[in-house]
């Protein structure tokens, strides 16, 4: 073990006062959000540019673990179960809802989605994964901060900052984010907060709402959520009551959070959470 | 700090940057595996605590910038881990370097994610600690990889540090 100098002893000290200078700054206000913009911008395009090189690397090197188990050929199957399944939820959330619309003359128009498909090319650069994404889609393609970011079947996450050529998509598993979610098989909406890799866990605004394993959640009224209605969160997978009458569900999410590779982002979604251009999805 | 020095650690900075968002953060999910603060570790291993803490600094502040958290996080971390990491060199074995890199790196990655439960930024404690060995021995490895790299090129004569004397003598001093 060597010792420091006191000059250097001086300079780790003032170095991590500038340290927490920068961390009291950046949580006070915007001072810094111009410098974290650009930087964001410049290490956005660049990894643009490092995936077109190491993204053949990296797809193969997270398929050498299920490599000879025939895990592709169950991972398309499960993609295709997914979104069948998906096509069923909106059927049925369609239909539940039709009535409603009927009474309220407007047209049910839950499916026009315009989705601008991209691709994932950057975690975060830090350490691990701090539950962003970077997309290769930015502003110039038509994404605003705040869209919803869907996998096809289930959901990934909304956007957070859209630059000019990339854009960062905050997961919604994120540990402690919440989304608003509705219960497919009884209507009852609730809270499902991020748990991390584990998925989320559902509390139904009601307490007297009964969750059952199996039941599937959809993200739910707008207000509620900023994000779109109607589409996919996951299933719930265990529940618990505890002594006070709270229910919580531990829920599957749909979108595996730590392995999304090609997403869409949801361009087109007025207010009063009908979709507004109709005819595509 | 010659101009060679400079443009080698930007280029090391960046590059470690752009490989960990790309390659090392997707494949090691849900690992906190991260290649800058072991290139950090490594560096101040190699070259003693100055160069290590403000490699570390300048790397975290990138980094910081670069993500949505508040920056200064990974500045105050990885100032730790070259400095710890200066201070516990060993400099002649690669086995031990490694694996004081990939402590020091478990450690600091625990303390990022402290630090960013009490600004509020994503980030659950319980999966940091759950995944702190895994990890640590994920740094470790890399570490492995990159000490005789940077070794070597630490030690040509376009990227030597200007004053190796005092920390070589002491070294020398204290082991005869």
């Amino acid at each position: 073990m060597r010792r420091l100098t006191r000059r250097q002893r001086i300079a780790a000290a003032l170095l991590a006062v500038v340290a927490l200078c920068f961390i009291t700054l950046d949580l006070g206000g915007g001072a810094l959000r111009d410098a974290h913009s650009g930087v964001r911008g410049a290490l956005g395009s660049l990894y643009r540019g490092t995936d077109v090189v190491v993204g053949p690397a990296r797809r193969w090197m997270e398929g050498v673990p299920s490599a000879g188990s025939q895990q592709s050929t169950i991972d398309q199957l499960r993609g295709e179960n997914a979104r069948l399944r998906g096509r069923i939820a909106a059927l049925e959330a369609e239909q539940r809802t039709s009535g409603q619309l009927a009474r309220l003359q407007r047209a049910a128009d839950g499916t026009g989605r315009r989705l601008l498909p991209a691709r994932v090319v950057g975690y975060g650069p830090g350490q691990g994964f701090d539950w962003t994404v970077t997309l290769d889609a930015g502003s110039s393609d038509g994404v605003r901060d705040g869209q919803t970011v869907t996998d096809g079947a289930g959901l990934v996450g909304r956007v957070l900052h859209a630059d000019s050529a990339t854009s960062v998509v905050l997961l919604a598993a994120d540990p402690g984010s919440g989304v608003g979610a509705r219960d497919l098989r009884t209507g009852e909406i609730g809270v499902a907060t991020g748990l991390g890799a584990d998925g989320f866990s559902f509390r139904p605004l009601n307490p007297d709402a009964v969750v059952r394993v199996g039941d599937r959640l959809v993200t739910g009224p707008n207000g509620a959520s900023s994000y779109v209605s109607g589409i996919d969160v996951g299933t719930v997978q265990s529940v618990r009551r505890s002594a006070d009458g709270t229910t919580r569900a531990a829920v599957h999410p749909t979108a595996s959070p730590t392995a999304v590779d090609l997403v869409a982002v949801v361009l087109a979604a007025d207010a009063a959470g009908s979709l507004a251009e109709p005819g595509r999805r | 700090m010659t101009r060679a020095r400079v443009a080698a650690a930007v280029a090391g900075l960046t590059t470690a940057l752009l490989l960990q968002a790309t390659l090392v953060a997707p494949v090691s999910a849900p690992w906190p595996v991260s290649l800058p603060a072991v290139l950090v570790a490594v560096i101040a291993l190699v070259d003693g605590p100055p160069t290590g803490m403000a490699f570390g600094f300048a790397t975290g502040l990138t980094a910081d910038l670069g993500s949505q958290h508040p920056a200064g996080v990974l500045a105050l971390c990885w100032l730790g881990v070259g400095l710890l990491c200066g201070l516990l060199a060993d400099r002649r074995g690669v086995r031990r370097d490694a694996l004081v890199a990939g402590s020091v790196c478990g450690l600091a990655s625990v303390a990022a994610t402290v630090l960013f439960v009490v600004v509020r930024s994503p980030g659950s404690l319980a999966d940091a600690i759950t995944y702190a060995v895994p990890a640590a021995l994920g740094d470790a490895l890399l570490a492995l990889l990159l000490i005789p790299l940077v070794r070597r090129m630490l030690r040509t004569e376009s990227l030597r540090a200007p004053h190796p004397v005092y920390t070589e003598l002491t070294v020398g001093a204290r082991y005869g």
